[in-house]
């Protein structure tokens, strides 16, 4: 095997479907070295997590994996609030969804320019978890 | 002795009836009549004054001179007197001895005024006939019986296109009528003006010397005399192109009606009192009267007092400022049928350019309108199920594609997972992503059934009825919240609904009420109806934790959309009753606010 495990201080899996939740955790388990990995089931619970982590100087998430559609505060939402936290250090947000609409690809892309963390969209179903889903560019290479 | 002789010589002259006077040789008035004295105005012969004849004809140029020759002569003169012209005629003859020496002149005077006066009488009358046939173009034409001869004057033959020189005869002259018609018309007319004394005046049809046709009007009248027919005098006239104008005037008119009377639009024109002095056959019909009980009507004659009066308004606004009304949408109530019409105004000018009244048109639209509406009707129907086909759709693909990955996602790690323990919980996983889409696929097809089976009838329903046995089937959930229940509806409350869904509605808005209660107080609901102008209005309110509307107003009745962090929210409910009420005609509203409460209130639809 020399698949480069990755150290990550700390993941966000955001997300209210338990099985994608399972899913994203298997696939990380290969790749990623992580000792902090952080379940919500919707927005409004990772927000409020993360805004403390920042109040309390608290490593903030190094990568976040995010749904889009949940109850409460959806994925969309989650990402003005987040923005809006002015945080400083890089994260990477992969949003993942089984939404083929176009609008939300178009979301997404409007997001993408004025976001300034690294954005990705990922259509579902994920069967690995990528490299660049955690930051590294040419670390496989 | 022959002095004696000489009195009586002059006293004769004196007395003789025809105006008489001599003169010497001089031209000296010696001795006139007195008839002749009294024409010229003069006194009686006084022997110390002696009177030319010189100053009294002094227009009369070289008297003397004529008088000394010794000849007779005539000559016509004026004498004016009192602001009088008399027109005289003196005859000179020379005056001799018994010795037939000329001695002087004999004169005699006729006041010849009136022959004068006459004469010239008749030059003016010939004069006036003249400058008619001149100016009328009218000639005449004189047929003598006894003598068969038929003078034709200079204008009957420049009609004809003949010389002067030409003489017809009566049948040249009839044969310049046109073969048929023409012809034969002319020759009975003339016929039976010799025999029954009849005048006649026709148009007809005649052939010119130069192969011309031409329409001309011809008059004749017989002159009778001790009951015979001398003598028939009448006109002609070249009336082609009036005629022809005539006729070209007919084509239009006739036209002008064909095409007016055609025309699928209500045409009328107005004078400028707003009367009515032209209607078509439209516009006729429309008002269900004939052409004569409308013309110099107004619209205050045939419509509501409002209403002409709009009308009127506009016409002067038309009349006025010249301005048309073009394309104007209006309705008109007649005999209790109303009709759309798409109304037009022009003002009408005369041929001086000077408004004279107005042009109306209407187009009758009513089923144009009809069909426009039934067209927005269906419009609005389609675009809102159209509207809510596009979010079912993204309702399925998301909920349908997210089980399905979570399938795929979950079969690709079975595939590659060794560890019977890890398998066994993949496959738990499996079976659970199952369970899910089967669910989902059962609420899909709930409300696709509700979206789809509109034949489903509404029935009259007792809504209090319904609603206790609701709360009935509830009573466990209800008892166990602590919920306390306040129904005000009235006993005789009814609603026209579909059974299952009023249920539905029922079941969902209360225990929407108990499952997102306040921590802090026991749930409380209250349950109204009301009739309102939307239909039955029932409102089912609570004191529970309220919902931000400004922030998730448009999702709470989205399908899948939770608002609270509750297990047991599967978003459902909400988009389901919405369906349903939607689907039945009515309609949904929230009021809520955040830790207070919530008010759902539903309109039904009475309308079966």
């Amino acid at each position: 095997m020399c698949i480069l495990m990755k150290k990550v201080s700390c993941i966000f899996i955001v997300d209210d479907d338990p099985i994608t939740v399972f899913g994203i955790k298997k696939m990380l388990k290969s790749v990623a070295d992580c000792e902090d990995i952080q379940i919500f089931q919707n927005g409004k619970e990772a927000y409020d997590a993360l805004a403390e982590r920042q109040n309390l100087g608290k490593p903030i998430p190094e990568v976040i994996f995010l749904d889009i559609n949940m109850p409460i505060m959806d994925g969309w939402d989650f990402l003005d609030e987040m923005i809006n936290l002015n945080i400083n250090e890089h994260v990477v947000i992969n949003m993942i969804t089984s939404s083929i609409d176009p609008l939300d690809y178009k979301k997404w892309s409007g997001f993408k320019d004025r976001c300034p963390y690294v954005l990705n969209f990922k259509n579902k179903p994920i069967f690995k978890i990528e490299p660049n889903d955690l930051g590294c560019i040419t670390a496989a290479s | 002795m022959k002095a004696v002789e000489r009195v009586d010589q002059f006293y004769l002259l004196k007395q003789l009836p025809k105006a008489t006077a001599l003169l010497c040789k001089e031209g000296v008035l010696l001795d006139a009549s007195c008839s002749w004295l009294e024409i010229f105005g003069l006194p009686p012969i006084n022997k110390k004054q002696k009177t030319q004849i010189f100053s009294l004809l002094t227009e009369v140029e070289n008297l003397s001179e004529k008088l000394q020759e010794g000849k007779s002569f005539n000559l016509q003169h004026k004498l004016t007197r009192n602001n009088e012209t008399r027109h005289l005629k003196s005859y000179f003859a020379p005056w001799f001895d018994e010795k037939e020496n000329v001695i002087g002149t004999i004169v005699q005077t006729d006041d010849i005024t009136s022959e004068i006066e006459k004469e010239e009488e008749l030059n003016w009358l010939k004069n006036i006939l003249e400058t008619k046939v001149a100016v009328s173009k009218t000639g005449w034409w004189e047929y003598e019986i006894d003598t068969e001869k038929l003078t034709w004057c200079k204008e009957t033959k420049r009609i004809h296109q003949v010389p002067d020189c030409y003489e017809p005869t009566a049948i040249e002259a009839i044969e310049f009528f046109k073969p048929g018609y023409s012809q034969n018309k002319v020759s009975m007319l003339f016929h039976k003006a010799m025999a029954n004394h009849q005048s006649y005046d026709i148009k007809l049809t005649i052939v010119t010397l130069n192969g011309e046709e031409r329409w001309v009007r011809i008059t004749g009248k017989p002159f009778i005399k001790d009951g015979r027919v001398v003598k028939i005098f009448g006109t002609i006239k070249d009336i082609h192109n009036q005629e022809l104008a005539e006729q070209r005037v007919k084509e239009h008119q006739q036209l002008l009606t064909t095409l007016v009377d055609s025309l699928p639009l209500n045409v009328y024109v107005k004078d400028l009192e707003s009367r009515k002095i032209l209607v078509n056959k439209g516009e006729c019909t429309y008002l269900r009267k004939r052409p004569e009980e409308l013309i110099g009507k107004t619209d205050f004659d045939l419509y509501d007092r409002e209403v002409a009066q709009i009308s009127r308004e506009e016409d002067i606004q038309v009349m006025k400022h010249l301005t048309p009304i073009i394309g104007k949408e209006a309705v008109s109530n007649l005999n209790g049928k109303t009709t759309h019409f798409l109304t037009s105004k022009i003002p009408y000018f005369d041929l001086q350019g000077k408004v004279c009244g107005l042009i109306g048109m209407s187009l009758d639209i009513s089923s144009m309108k009809k069909k426009q509406e039934e067209l927005c009707g269906l419009i609005k129907i389609t675009s809102m199920q159209n509207q809510k086909l596009i979010s079912f759709a993204h309702i399925v693909s998301h909920n349908l594609r997210s089980h399905s990955a979570n399938f795929s996602m979950l079969l690709g790690f079975l595939n590659s997972e060794k560890d019977p323990q890890e398998r066994k919980r993949i496959i738990d996983m499996l079976t659970q992503a199952s369970d899910n889409l089967l669910e989902t696929l059962g609420n899909l097809n709930q409300v696709v059934d509700v979206n789809t089976k509109t034949s489903e009838t509404k029935k009259s329903l007792n809504l209090r009825k319904n609603i206790t046995g609701v709360l009935h089937n509830l009573s466990a959930f209800l008892e166990n919240n602590h919920t306390q229940i306040i129904n005000n509806v009235g006993e005789n409350m009814e609603v026209k609904c579909v059974p299952a869904y009023l249920d539905s509605i029922i079941l969902n808005l209360v225990s929407n009420a108990v499952k997102y209660k306040s921590p802090d107080r026991p749930p409380l609901i209250t349950i109204n109806a009301m009739k309102s102008k939307k239909g039955i209005l029932l409102s089912i309110s609570d004191n529970g934790l309220g919902i931000d509307l400004d922030k998730y107003g448009d999702k709470i009745f989205g399908m899948y959309k939770t608002f609270h962090n509750r297990e047991d929210a599967k978003g459902f409910g909400l988009y389901l009753i919405k369906n349903q009420i939607e689907a039945m005609g009515g309609s949904i509203t929230v009021q809520s606010e955040v830790d207070k409460g919530t008010t759902f209130n539903v309109y039904f639809n009475e309308e079966s």
